[in-house]
Formats: C-alpha cells, structure tokens, sequence
C-alpha cells in the first residue's frame, strides 16, 4: 500500500471498528449489549438474566423475539434503564448457587430469572421480595397448582412470578406402537414388539446418564405411585416406608425396561434430550419419554409424513389406575431489592416481557391456563394435551438437599442400569449419602 | 571505636536504602514487588482461602460458619472418596503414560522430518497444537459425538463401515473410563509433543555422529543418546500432565457427567459436584485441599528422581 493511503486507510478501520463496536452495543440506542433502556434514563435497575431469554439468545427467533419485546418495554419506560448481566445457559445451576450468595450478602441484581426449583430455597432464606400487591389476584389464582405450591410462600405471598414451564411426555411412532401403553407392562411389551416389527429401532428411551434430567423425568414413575421425597421440614424420606417400596419399583421398572432388550444399554448414557431427536430423525426409536419442547424441533426436523407418524401420551404408570404424573420445571423472575420501584419495575418487566409474549417467542408453555387460550402459539391441538398433562404436573421439591438427592439417585439410576448395583444397594447408599447432606445442611 | 563502627555501617545502610541500592544487581526488592504482590493476591491468598475452609463447615447456604476439624473427618472418611481417587489415579496413570509414548513418538517422527527438510511439517506441528488449545468443555461434546453408543455415533459408524459391530464406548463402567481416558490424551498429547520436540531439538547432532562412527543402530542411539538426554524434559512433562489431569473436570461433565454411577467421577468432578450439588463449600475445600497435597507429593518425588537422575 502507498504510504499516502496508508494513513486514510488506517483511520477507516479505526472508524469501522468504532461504529462496529457502537452498533453492537455501545452506543446510546435503547437496546445494547449490556442495557435494555437509554443510557441517560434517571432510574436503573440491575437484571439477571438466562441468555436465552435475551436478544442474545443462540435461538435466531428467539432473539428476534426479545429483541422486539425489550426495545418495546424500553420505549414504555423512558425513565428506566434495565442494566443486563446475562448468563451463559450452561453455567446456570452455578449461577443460581451465586445468585443465592450473593443475595445473602446484599449484593443481588435487583431482579433476576430464578430457576423454578430453587424458589423454596430463595423463600426461606428471605431472599426474595413479596411481587404479589403488583399482580392482579386473578393473574395469581389462575397459576396451576404445581406452581402456586412453589412461588407462594407459608404467608400466602406471592415472591417469584415462574413464567414459563415444561412437562415430560411419552413420545410414540404410531405405526409402531398404535395404541398409547397405560402401565409399565404395557410399555415394556410394546417396545419389544416395536423391536420386532423394526429391527432397526431400540424400543424405549429415556434419560439414564448422570444428570438431572434422569432424575426429574423417572420422579414421574415414584410420584405416580403416591411417593414423596422430603416431608415438610425438607427431610429426606424417599427411601423410607412405602416410599422406599415405590422408589424400588422405579428402579426395578428401568432395570427391567434394559433385561428385557425393550431398552438398550446405552440408556444409562443418555444425558440429554436431543439424543431422542437424533435416534427419531435416524429413525431408530419406537418410544421415547421427551419433553414438550420437543414436539416443535421435531416436527421441523422430520418430513411431514414421518412427523405424522409421531404421537404424545401421558407417562405410563406401574397399576392401571395411577395417576399419570409428570415433572415440571421451568423459570421465574424475582425481585432481590429493598426499594419498592425496583420491585414494581421487575414485576412490570415480568408481565409485559415475559408472561403470555415470552411463551409466545419460545414457545415454552405458560403457567396459567387462560394464555394458553390467549395466546396464537398455543392453539395447535397438542396444547391442549399438554395444558391436560400439567394439571398432574410436580414439581421438583425446592429444599436445599434436594441437589443432593438428585446427585445421589443419578448414580444409584446409572450403577443399577449397569448391573454395578442391585436396586436396594443403590437405594441404601443414595439415602445414606443424602442424610447426611441433609443433617450437614441442617447444623 | 564504636564511633569508628558507626561511620563505617552509615553509609552501607544509606546505599541499601536507597533506591539505588534496592534496584541494584543484587538487591532485587523493588524489582520484586509487583510479582510478589500479583502472587499473593491472586495465588497465595485464595490457596489460603481454600485452607481456610477446609476447616470450617462453611456452605453456600448460610452465611455464618464455624472453624472445625469435623469436615476433614467427614470427607477423608467417606468410602466413596477412595473409589474417587482409584478412578482418579487410573485415569492420572494411563493419561501420563499414553501422552508421553504418543506424544514421543510423535515429536520424534516431526523430528526427523524436520532434519530432512520434509513440506508441512509446521502444519503438521499447528494440527497437532489444535487439540491442545481447544477448550476442555469443547473437547467433551465433541468427543460425546464421537464416542455416541448408538449406532448412528461417529466411530460406531466407522466401525460399521469396515464391517464391525458397535461398541459400547460409554454404557459401561470400564469402556466409559477408558473413553475419558482416550479424550484426556488425545487433548494432552499435543504439548506433550511440544515439550519433548523442544528436547529433542536441544540433543546435540555430534552425538548421534558419533554414535553413528561406533556403529550403533536407530535403536541403540534412541535407547542410549535420545532418552538419557530427555529425561529432564519427561520429568518436567509428566510434571505437568499430572497437574493438568488432576483437574480436569471440564471434559469429563458433558462426555460423561461423571457416569454411569460414578464410573468417571474423579476428583476435580466429585469437588465441583459436592459445592455446586451439596452446597459444601467446606466439604469442596477439603477436597482442594486432598488434591493439592497429592500434587504436591508427586510433584516432590518427581524433583527427587529428576535430582537423582541429574546427579547420574
């Protein structure tokens, strides 16, 4: 390059970086990297958010979706400038054990997602601010019970909004397995004669591996039972009494789905729900037990006369007669401030972001019946399933062991699965191993 | 006298006090500071911190926390944490010796294709670099690809294509071991063949000559030239590939998550999962704590052999 345009040159790309920079978030528009609001707005107020319930999210259209959402809120609350720390998605079980230090130390974001299984945690350790008198009793009263359990405290208060849910379903190929299995016989049987009609396909799987997921979607096999982990002081007790007997049947009925070839060995791998994807668009799975959010990746993923094939039921049960439980989980906003404007700001940020819009962006179902009425996204016919099965949704006991217990029956799962252990020996050491967090959590 | 005495000291003390003096060749303190100060601030005092809970029953769900031995006994006591460190110690052990043969032969291979001038060999030292600079949690989701038990997994499908059945890289206690294994040397094996490439470099050429002239074979030069001169760099590679498998945890949470059961659970794993899961940053400290001590003993008794082996 001739030394003359080098100079001219140079300042260009200064240029282009600075307005790239600018353009990506540090300038003075009301939507930027780190700021939902103008910079010069007199009121701020700090917020805590999952990335993939921002403008930033790696979903295209979610991101589209919040950006649309916040530039809107921005615009309706000129005063306020929302001053963002997002989380990575991964990092966000850490991120909630922070949140809660932080919050004990005074040094919490004014207002933040809360996972919907460490609300009860939040509640007792006082972290949280009352939201109810910034809601409508009606918006309150119409939560699924599931979720009143949770975000309502002893004192009839309401302390996090949860937004946004899940439910875990069987998922069936229908040319394979025409009619929806009721009981745990009747799922293992099917999946044999799926495995027969194909030989290609394993007959049913299901998260087996060491994380969370393995727990909280086989709990729907111990809770349709009747079973329960924790008593009311947040004590562990799924291995005692009846309970130990449902939690045994559990453990026996995944055994038994891998013995008896239904299942393959590698279920004890399973860590992640899009490997029921990947084994659906392969081709090679009869059944599967998924979650709602799956219905939608599928059916773009799969040719419409394969997506035909596909159908949803409730999760089979050990008697005929159960109930057909299923796990729920999901996110709320809470409010950590002491100023009563920041607490309203997180509530109004919570109604006009997230309830009813937000499921409308990322399609995750809402806690309250009437959106799923509301809502356009909704009025496919597979909600109105859905909406049916969260009516026998449970949620995960938010006490503080719970973790722990999870922690402790993944690996009791997975040595049972793997011949490592027999169901009472796995049962034995994930109990033993839980009091004592348990007694540990309690001095 | 004493006056004599006191002349005489003056103007020592002036010159060691003075700027002059504290920068000079051989009193390096101000030229210390700084390191001293990033050291303690962002080594030492949190290595502290971590002793310091270790004897206390601090949790991250209340914020008050007394000082006791209680914790160590608990954890040190827990028959698990034995089953822990057999994994932990088997995955150290087959790490150290996998990465150390394969990234041998490796630097030895670009090595001699360096002397003779072959094409590529910086491309080929940058591909092999590239498993070394990629982040762990990156190296696990690959790897959990690749190792996938189902049929449409990336080797089972190589392994179907030449006609062999699937394997089951991940279902079972062993075979999921030694997957992990696999990942952790295929990541580490690369600096391992930096290190020895930069040993290998440094023999000097008239040995192998005159080895040569007194007629020894590729082998014998290897076994008598090569390896005595890199010893001190494999004492320091293995050094480091300890203390780098030691913690390794950012690998094995999205290959294995530490399952089935806890057939992969090694320390690093089991010390995340007791302050994120339990909450116990006390009962994680301690861990810390376990883990420190054993690569600080292995660190020592490879010094010792490194010592002994210069004294030779």
């Amino acid at each position: 390059m001739k030394r003359w345009a080098a100079g001219p040159a140079r300042v260009a790309i200064v240029l282009l970086v600075v307005f790239a920079v600018v353009g990506c978030g540090g300038g003075g528009g009301v939507l930027t990297l780190d700021r939902i609001g103008r910079e010069d707005a007199p009121k701020t107020m700090t917020l805590q958010l999952n990335n993939s319930y921002t403008h930033q999210s790696s979903t295209p259209t979610w991101a589209d979706g919040f950006e649309r959402l916040f530039t809107k809120f921005a615009e309706d609350h000129p005063d306020w400038k929302l001053e963002l720390k997002i989380v990575p998605d991964e990092q966000s079980t850490q991120a909630q054990a922070r949140l809660l230090e932080q919050a004990r130390a005074g040094r919490a974001p004014d207002c933040a997602n809360v996972d919907s299984f460490v609300v009860a945690q939040f509640i007792e350790q006082d972290a949280l601010q009352p939201m109810d008198e910034y809601f409508d009793q009606e918006e309150i009263d119409g939560l699924f019970p599931f979720v009143k359990d949770v975000v309502v405290g002893d004192d009839g208060k309401l302390y996090a909004y949860w937004w946004a849910t899940d439910l875990r379903l069987l998922y069936r190929r229908s040319d394979l397995v025409p009619e929806a299995p009721r009981t745990w016989d009747e799922l293992i049987r099917a999946a044999q004669e799926a495995e027969q009609k194909d030989s290609k396909v394993d007959g049913y799987l299901f998260n087996g591996g060491r994380w969370e997921g393995t727990v909280f979607d086989n709990l729907a096999h111990f809770w349709s039972q009747g079973g329960e982990l924790v008593d009311g002081q947040g004590k562990p007790i799924f291995h005692e009494g009846q309970n130990r007997e449902y939690m045994l049947n559990t453990m026996e009925f995944l055994k038994e789905a891998v013995d008896s070839g239904a299942s393959p060995e590698r279920v004890a791998t399973i860590k992640d729900y899009s490997e029921f994807e990947s084994a659906a668009q392969a081709g090679t799975v009869a059944m599967f037990q998924g979650g709602d959010f799956q219905y939608p990746p599928l059916e773009e993923s799969l040719p419409p006369e394969e997506f035909k094939k596909w159908e949803v039921s409730f999760i089979p049960t050990m008697n005929q007669g159960d109930l057909q439980r299923t796990g729920t989980g999901g996110w709320t906003m809470g409010a950590f401030s002491d100023d009563p404007e920041k607490v309203e700001m997180c509530a109004e940020f919570t109604k006009e972001v997230y309830v009813g819009e937000g499921n409308q962006v990322t399609g995750q179902l809402p806690t309250n019946p009437e959106i799923f009425e509301q809502e356009k996204k909704f009025q496919d016919p597979i909600y109105d399933t859905f909406r049916e099965g969260l009516k026998e949704g449970e949620a995960r006991p938010g006490v503080p062991v719970y973790p722990e217990i999870s922690n402790q029956l993944q690996i009791a799962i997975g040595t049972v699965l793997t011949g490592e252990a027999t169901p009472e020996e796995a049962l034995d050491e994930a109990a033993d191993a839980s009091m004592a967090a348990y007694e540990q959590q309690s001095n | 006298m004493a006056s004599r005495a006191g002349a005489g000291t003056t103007p020592t003390v002036k010159r060691a006090l003075s700027p002059r003096g504290m920068l000079g060749e051989n009193r390096p303190t101000l030229w210390l500071a700084p390191l001293l100060a990033v050291v303690t601030l962002f080594y030492l005092y949190p290595a502290f911190e971590v002793l310091r809970y270790s004897v206390t029953n601090a949790s991250l769900l209340d914020p008050d926390y007394e000082y006791t031995l209680e914790t160590f006994t608990r954890v040190l006591s827990d028959p698990v944490l034995y089953k822990v460190i057999r994994t932990t110690a088997i995955f150290v052990i087959a790490s150290i010796v996998l990465q150390l043969l394969l990234g041998l032969m490796i630097a030895v291979a670009v090595n001699r294709a360096s002397k003779r001038r072959l094409p590529g060999m910086v491309f080929m030292r940058s591909l092999v670099l590239s498993a070394w600079v990629m982040p762990g949690v990156v190296i696990g989701i690959v790897w959990a690809i690749i190792l996938n038990d189902a049929d449409y997994g990336l080797a089972n499908l190589l392994l179907g294509a030449v006609g062999l059945g699937s394997v089951q890289w991940l279902a079972t206690p062993n075979t999921a071991l030694m997957s992990v294994i696999i990942a952790n040397v295929w990541r580490g094996t690369a600096f391992s063949m930096i290190l020895q490439y930069a040993g290998l470099q440094s023999i000097p050429e008239e040995l192998y000559e005159a080895a040569e002239v007194d007629g020894a074979g590729a082998l014998q030069s290897f076994w008598y030239i090569t390896l005595p001169q890199l010893r001190p760099i494999l004492m320091i590679n293995i050094i480091l590939i300890t203390i780098s498998t030691l913690n390794t945890f950012d690998m094995i949470l999205p290959l294995t998550g530490g399952g089935p059961g806890q057939a992969t659970e090694v320390l690093a794993l089991r010390t995340y999962n007791v302050i994120f899961q339990n909450f116990s940053l006390a009962g994680g400290a301690v861990l810390a704590v376990v883990m420190l001590a054993i690569a600080m003993a292995l660190t020592l008794i490879y010094q010792r052999l490194l010592r002994s082996e210069g004294s030779l």
